[in-house]
């Protein structure tokens, strides 16, 4: 277990690190030490020291990494809800409602999707909210295409026919025929889809699109690591490697999951 | 000196032993039939001495003199392209589906190092396996073939190059009961002609039987027994291969013991049923043109045909889990409506079996949700108790051991599969049983079990059975009646017996000849 689904055990050990380190630090992210204003890392208290304006850097990390995997997480929950939804239903209706839904995915897939989320934030303000909306337009797509494609194919299957033979009625078809025997690939997708929508999050942030300060994230400490670096390299380096990790991490253990279901 | 021999051939996959001891021999001109079950090694057998398998060969394997267990990958390659050809079960599969045939054709022919061939020369051979319009055929990708039509152009693929020894595994068994028959003779035809060796593969006796000189029992890896295949069949000396020609309907055995059909049960009239064209295209395709057929009380009735003659779908119209386009369907005297209208008192009668055991049971569920799901919806009566009762009464009808309740369905075989499918059926007490294809996909010897139980079924509880299956000799050993179809409508019916002897419609005949 421990050697063969290693990237899943390093993701659990960032995220315990990312919740628990609050509790254990004398710094919170938003706190700003005016006696050591862009210290050096393994100065007294700042572990990996601090910003240009005196925050703890690893604190602020630790609040990073928590915003994007929420942000993540919550958005990959609500893309497998609709998708299973919409797809399932499309799936299993088929004829004209089938093309219908699956038409509108398309139109939604053709659309310029950075362009809709910068017209949200110009129009409404930088919000939470809006970077929820917009990754969740775009995420439930993919989902919704598997799961059709999965319901139609177990729609033939002969154990449906027995069911509906034996007098079940659909909904209980769908719900402990169908839904059972896509959850497999439907968690394989769901594990997916978290690393896109953490690189989705991060690329909305560095944009200066995503969360407010001083709220942060991965994407946000990468900007400022990035204007900063040719004082202080180390601000881009952390975020970009705890970046970088989790998204290769996520997406080797996402496709193994595949693998085995599909 | 056989054109190819094996002595003492043992297969090892991943350390175990999976066939051990077996020793045959194929002439020039002449065809040796492997016989066994699924998983008795046969594919092995044929196909490890020429590096298709994952598995290891050891032992004298010799092919034209040359010895193919110490070859290098050279020599076996070689021996692979110009010495042998080789037919696969699945001929869609089989083929390339980008590639067009002549460009198929045109790969064969040049593997054993032989020039570019020219048109004309694709044409002869697709004319040898006997296909209509073959210079059109070039041109057309393998979707546009029948399944017929794919089997030939495989044939004509593995022989293109010339080969010496052609390895058929299977070739016939995804096939339909007339068109297994024309390509076994269309075999037959080019072993003659062209003095290839043959070694034929297959677990059904039938269709080898009278196509095949030397025969090869195999059961679990081993040679259970082997000689000319006419003296084998008339004199079999192991239990084994008796059990294996007693398992394998034939049309001369005698007739079976029926009991007598009571008032009509279920009649159709004039049913129809019709597709929408996949897709925003236009236009209908007629699957059944108005079919009538009728089902007494405690009589069976075979419904038979190729494979796309439409019994399927009719069967499935009847057991009110598939569309009716017009016409009636009379459950005694009272009409049933169509699909999700049918009441349950009217869904209990009717219950309908599948050909693949396998694909009919839900892989998450363990075997008594799966034997109690009719129980739940159509006797709301009962208690969860006397639900468990029922199946383990319904498991041993099916004579299958109480502990099968809580295994999975991944842990069945196909037979065991079959029968806990047969069990869900039968639990809520229908009058009539819908079977399409339900011994099709078994190996013989399950197969002629599955169709003792269900004879004995029938006894016990005066049901009535819609057999549908393209195999009228195993149709015979369970069947009053037989209503035979083809393209969409039903063409002849009448008693059995009297039909088999005198078919009077083409396909009635081919049916019979093919049997």
């Amino acid at each position: 277990m421990l050697t063969r689904h290693f990237p899943l055990v390093i993701v659990l050990v960032i995220v315990a690190l990312a919740l628990l380190l609050p509790w254990l630090m004398p710094w919170t992210y938003d706190q700003i030490d005016w006696d050591a204003v862009r210290a050096p890392a393994f100065s007294g208290s700042h572990i990996f020291g601090t910003d240009e304006i005196g925050r703890d850097r690893l604190a602020r990390l630790a609040a990073g990494t928590r915003i994007t995997l929420m942000v993540a997480i919550a958005a990959a929950l609500v893309s497998l809800i609709v998708g299973i939804a919409w797809g399932a239903t499309a799936g299993w209706v088929g004829g004209r409602v089938d093309e219908v839904m699956m038409r509108i995915v398309d139109g939604l897939y053709a659309l310029p999707f950075m362009f809709i989320v910068i017209l949200l934030m110009v129009v409404f303000g930088r919000s939470i909210l809006l970077v929820f909306v917009g990754i969740g337009l775009v995420e439930w797509l993919t989902m919704a295409r598997v799961v059709r494609g999965q319901v139609m194919a177990l729609k033939q299957r002969p154990f449906i026919l027995a069911a509906e033979a034996a007098g079940t009625p659909p909904i209980t078809i769908l719900w402990k025929h169908i839904l059972p025997n896509i959850a497999g690939v439907a968690l394989a997708y769901l594990m997916l889809t978290v690393p896109q929508v953490v690189m989705v999050e991060s690329f909305l942030s560095f944009l200066g699109l995503g969360v407010q300060e001083p709220l942060t994230s991965l994407g946000i400490l990468v900007k400022e690591g990035a204007d900063d670096m040719d004082m202080t390299p180390l601000g881009l380096l952390l975020p970009g490697a705890v970046l970088v990790v989790l998204l290769v991490c996520l997406t080797v253990e996402g496709e193994r999951l595949r693998d085995r279901f599909s | 000196m056989s054109l190819y021999e094996i002595r003492d051939l043992a297969v090892d996959i991943a350390g175990n032993r999976l066939v051990d001891k077996v020793s045959l021999a194929v002439d020039a001109g002449q065809c040796t039939a492997i016989i066994g079950a699924s998983g008795s090694g046969k594919s092995l057998t044929c196909l490890t001495p020429f590096g298709l398998t994952p598995g290891v060969a050891s032992g004298l394997i010799r092919l034209d003199g040359i010895d193919l267990a110490s070859a290098d990958v050279g020599q076996l390659s070689d021996a692979r392209r110009k010495l042998a050809g080789f037919v696969f079960q699945q001929p869609l599969t089989a083929l390339t589906p980008h590639l067009t045939v002549g460009a198929q054709l045109q790969e064969a022919t040049m593997q054993a190092g032989s020039a570019r061939p020219t048109r004309a020369e694709l044409v002869r051979q697709l004319e040898r396996v006997g296909l209509s319009r073959p210079d059109e055929r070039l041109d057309q990708f393998p979707h546009r073939l029948s399944g017929g039509e794919r089997q030939r152009v495989m044939i004509a693929a593995a022989i293109a190059h010339g080969p010496r020894l052609l390895i058929a595994d299977e070739p016939t068994s995804a096939l339909d009961a007339s068109l297994r028959a024309e390509i076994m003779t269309l075999l037959d035809q080019l072993r003659a002609e062209q003095g290839l060796a043959m070694l034929l593969v297959s677990h059904d006796l039938a269709s080898v039987e009278g196509h095949a000189d030397q025969l090869v029992v195999m059961d679990k890896g081993r040679v259970v027994e082997s000689g000319p295949a006419a003296d084998i069949i008339a004199n079999p000396a192991e239990e084994y291969t008796r059990r294996l020609i007693a398992a394998t309907p034939r049309l001369d055995e005698p007739a079976p013991e029926l009991s007598q059909p009571g008032d009509i049960l279920l009649g159709t009239r004039d049913v129809a049923v019709e597709f929408q064209r996949p897709g925003w295209r236009r236009g209908r395709i007629s699957a059944v043109v108005d079919a009538s057929i009728t089902v007494r009380q405690g009589e069976s009735l075979a419904l038979v045909g190729g494979s796309g003659s439409g019994k399927s779908t009719l069967g499935r119209a009847i057991a009110g889990i598939g569309p009716v386009t017009q016409g009636k369907i009379l459950w005694q005297a009272s009409a049933l409506p169509q699909r999700r209208n049918r009441t349950l008192e009217m869904r209990r009668s009717i219950q309908p079996v599948f050909q693949d055991p396998v694909a009919s049971l839900d892989p998450q569920w363990t075997v008594i949700d799966i034997v109690t799901e009719p129980l739940r919806n159509l006797r709301p009566d009962l208690d969860r108790a006397e639900c468990n009762d029922s199946a383990r009464q319904a498991l041993s009808d099916v004579d299958l051991p109480e502990e099968f309740l809580t295994r999975m369905p991944a842990s069945l075989s196909g037979g065991q599969a079959q029968r806990v499918a047969i069990a869900r059926a039968m639990i809520a007490s229908p009058q009539l049983l819908v079977l399409d294809e339900a011994t099709s996909a078994l190996d013989p010897l399950v197969g002629a079990e599955i169709l003792a139980l269900l004879a004995r079924l029938q006894r016990e509880n005066g049901l009535s059975l819609l057999f549908i299956t393209h195999d009228i000799a195993a149709a015979r050993r369970l069947c009053h009646r037989i209503a035979v179809m083809d393209d969409g409508c039903i063409v002849e019916t009448g008693d059995i017996q009297a039909v088999i002897d005198h078919p009077r419609h083409p396909a009635t005949q081919r049916l019979v000849a093919a049997s």
